[in-house]
């Protein structure tokens, strides 16, 4: 069985980087490949002195030991029921008709993923390493292959122990409701553990940092702390050795914490095999459907209800508004329970935000330049994470291209959806960032001044929005091989080279879309000074005429693009 | 009415489809067939103007797809072998969805009247997730329908498919034919294609190898006299 493991993990690594290397022939990988060394290089690998931590290595443990408890409670709060060990189609294929128990086939996985999890390791020390590598370093790779074993394990069984319960006929609300009910009880007894030593703790962050993390690594260690904390701390101090000695000394307790992992994990492997061979079925259809360049289905198990619409689309009308109504209810509906989560958690923490403060005003002070950050992240970033556009229905390309619809009214239909959403999400910021700016005294801006900014940023930011929104859908028409579409992520140094040649050329060309519309603002707001308009509110015809033209470089773009759209070939240019 | 006039596609040096002719008048259904590769799909993915072909030309009811493409897609229909669905429209979204990139005027009553004739009156609320194998392919013809075209299209249109739901969708191949449209279906059943086709082309690397009725193809063939459509097929592309 391990022969097995190993000649197939080593099989699969060299062809796999035979192929990678043929690949490279073709001047588009090779241009990412050398891109994403010079990066890798560059970022991490560099020597350039000592590694620079925000945390003392003597509170390492403390640190590291919360990590992980965050990490397994968000696991068991919010993780999916799709088990990390996904058999693929020709490994259900192979071993599960084979003459194998199911503990050899779970040892077969678990053997292979092991490659994976030792080059993360490696991988993840090197990258911090700040281009020093000590030989005392394998012994963090060690460590670090330890735990995320153990990590590995647990996501496994909070996986298994999740369809368990949704086989059993156990609502998602319920089920969380139940990992709330844990959690909270852990947090409960922490915090009573915890409980008159919070002023002390307080002390020492504020007398600095080194102190704080120092005095909150040894409250984890003692008490009913040190008994709740003691898996954890087990499994991440042989990462933290600083010699061998240590290490072999700290090594058995750990060992025990990977075993019990592995004894819960085949304790649980009734319902892992049925998991697993569901997985591998829905994965076999996927890949399918990627081979046919199909879109395959999602990989979710349970199917999704659906949540009512936001508007209802008439039965008349311009096809490309219909387009962008598929893409708003796209994100209405795609966005899940995590919305409504978002919201009510948003709502939480203003109001203690706002509540802040010797005063009310300062709260609310923090509140307007909280809602502006926000706003301005949307639309900055948000063009880049809302993908319900072409970079999405590509995947759909053979259904679209059979529409009896102009390519231009596609691209702009397509285009609008995010435009809208993000839009709308910036204005709301800007008007909530206003009203709660009403309450502070902001020096040199009154609030006429402040109404004004509001809507010289009003105005703007959709125009802002859509040309960056339709770079991104310029590269995935001209660069189908470079832009994933749809949820799929190809990995790989060339992959990163190639997505930052993409980014930096979206930023060269948002640079020379904006220029044109920089310089007719500037002859707006010097028009608007001879006309008498002063201060603050110049910068509204300002935004104006930066959003007219840019709407008249996104509606030549759409035309363009739309022409693009109509002659392409996706199957012959991807397939490349 | 469907005609094809010397339609060529090249991907890069490989000639998917060479020089291709043929038309389908209204109420005929053209069995397109070949082995694995022989341009079936590419011919197809050309009528329906998902591809545009390196030469030739295709004229849907008379329109020419290169020049008036968008006049030409209104009177078509494509049926892929897996149902193209959008994950977050519901099923009723769907139709009305089609119905606005479609120009169809009368929507409302047609969907109730579709949805009332596939049997998805119950299912107008929800999203493809919820739907079976089957149910997916009926919204997908329900989506087809819509618009009434004069010319349809179907790929592998049984895959995936019960007893039941193979039968519904010959019904709906011939009755739609019987309506007037002209109808092409590409499959690898040669039992489909004998029980519904009136007329069979088969291709084979990218040529056409013979075209007309099965009685037409045996005349033209007369070593072909006696045999059933399977080996007819195989005598055809020597595979």
């Amino acid at each position: 069985m391990i022969g097995s493991a190993i000649y197939l993990a080593r099989r699969s690594l060299v062809n796999g980087i035979k192929r990678r290397v043929r690949r490279l022939r073709q001047p588009k990988y090779l241009l990412g490949f050398a891109v994403g060394l010079l990066y890798y290089y560059y970022f991490f690998l560099r020597p350039r002195g000592q590694t620079v931590s925000a945390v003392p290595g003597s509170s390492a443990e403390g640190v590291a030991i919360i990590g992980l408890a965050t990490l397994v409670a968000l696991g068991w709060l919010f993780g999916s029921s799709r088990s990390p060990l996904v058999y693929t189609p020709a490994e259900t294929h192979f071993l599960f008709t084979a003459p194998l128990t199911r503990r050899q086939v779970l040892d077969f996985k678990l053997l292979r993923s092991q490659l994976a999890l030792c080059l993360s390791s490696l991988l993840s020390v090197v990258l911090f390493s700040g281009g020093h590598f000590p030989p005392t370093r394998i012994l963090r790779v060690l460590g670090l292959w330890l735990v995320f074993a153990a990590l590995q394990m647990h996501s496994g069984v909070t996986a298994l122990v999740r369809q368990s319960l949704e086989e059993h006929g156990i609502t998602a609300v319920r089920r969380r409701l139940g990992a709330f009910v844990l959690v909270g009880a852990i947090v409960a007894t922490a915090a009573f553990a915890l409980r008159g030593r919070f002023d002390l703790l307080q002390a020492a962050f504020a007398e600095s940092t080194t102190l704080g993390f120092e005095t909150l690594t040894a409250l984890l260690k003692s008490g009913v702390l040190g008994v709740l904390t003691w898996p954890l701390a087990a499994l991440v101090r042989p990462a933290l050795s600083p010699d061998l000695a240590t290490f072999v000394e700290r090594l058995p307790a750990a060992l025990l914490i990977v075993a019990v992992h592995y004894v819960w994990l085949i304790r649980s492997s009734i319902a892992f095999e049925e998991v697993a061979v569901e997985s591998a079925e829905r994965m076999a259809v996927r890949i399918a459907a990627w081979r046919s360049g199909r879109r395959p289905p999602p990989l979710a198990g349970p199917a999704k209800r659906a949540r009512a619409p936001l508007t209802r689309l008439a039965a008349t009308g311009s096809p490309w508004r219909a387009i962008a109504w598929k893409n708003l209810q796209a994100e209405w509906r795609g966005s899940g329970v995590r919305l409504p989560v978002i919201i009510a958690v948003g709502v939480i923490g203003l109001a203690w935000v706002a509540s802040l403060g010797e005063s009310r005003g300062t709260g609310l002070g923090m509140l307007a330049v909280m809602f502006l950050m926000l706003g301005g992240m949307t639309v900055v970033f948000g063009p880049y994470g809302l993908r319900n556009d072409l970079r999405s229905d590509l995947q759909l390309w053979d259904l679209l291209k059979s529409y009896p619809v102009r390519g231009a009214e596609l691209v702009a239909g397509e285009a609008l959806g995010p435009v809208t959403v993000l839009s709308a999400i910036w204005w709301m910021c800007l008007a909530a960032a206003f009203a709660a700016s009403l309450a502070v005294d902001v020096p040199g801006l009154s609030v006429s001044e402040r109404v004004a900014a509001m809507l010289a940023g009003a105005i703007a930011a959709p125009g802002l929005l859509a040309i960056t929104t339709l770079i991104q859908n310029a590269a995935v028409l001209f660069f189908p091989a470079w832009i994933s579409v749809g949820p799929a992520r190809a990995a790989g140094v060339e992959m990163i080279g190639q997505r930052l040649v993409t980014m930096v050329g979206s930023q060269v060309l948002l640079v020379v879309a904006l220029i044109p519309a920089v310089v007719v603002g500037m002859v707006a707001v010097a028009a608007g000074g001879l006309a008498h308009i002063t201060g603050v509110w110049l910068a509204v015809p300002g935004a104006f005429a930066l959003a007219v033209t840019l709407a008249f470089e996104a509606r030549l773009a759409v035309t363009w693009l739309g022409r693009k759209f109509e002659r392409m070939d996706p199957a012959a240019e991807i397939g490349g | 009415m469907i005609e094809v006039r010397g339609l060529t596609k090249l991907y890069g040096s490989l000639m998917a489809v060479d020089d291709l002719s043929f038309a389908v008048a209204p109420g005929e259904v053209l069995g397109l067939v070949g082995p694995n590769g022989a341009g079936k799909t590419t011919t197809l993915r050309s009528l329906v103007g998902i591809i545009r072909p390196t030469r030739g030309s295709i004229r849907i009811g008379g329109v020419d797809l290169e020049h008036d493409p968008v006049e030409a897609k209104r009177q078509l229909a494509f049926m892929p072998d897996e149902p193209r669905l959008f994950d977050y429209l519901t099923v009723e979204e769907h139709l009305r969805f089609t119905a606005r990139l479609y120009g169809v005027r009368d929507a409302d009553e047609r969907i109730t009247a579709l949805l009332r004739e596939l049997d998805l009156g119950e299912k107008t609320g929800a999203l493809p997730d919820e739907l079976s194998r089957g149910m997916k392919q009926k919204l997908a013809i329900a989506c087809g329908l819509l618009h009434e075209p004069t010319a349809l299209l179907f790929d592998e249109p049984l895959t995936g498919l019960d007893p039941a739901g193979m039968r519904r969708m010959k019904h709906t191949i011939v009755e739609r034919a019987r309506q007037g449209a002209a109808v092409i279906l590409s499959s690898h059943l040669l039992q489909l294609v004998e029980e519904v086709c009136t007329r069979v082309l088969v291709i084979h690397r990218g040529r056409l190898v013979a075209i007309g009725t099965i009685a037409e193809i045996v005349a033209s063939r007369p070593d072909l006299q006696g045999r059933s459509l399977e080996e007819i097929f195989l005598a055809l592309t020597g595979t």
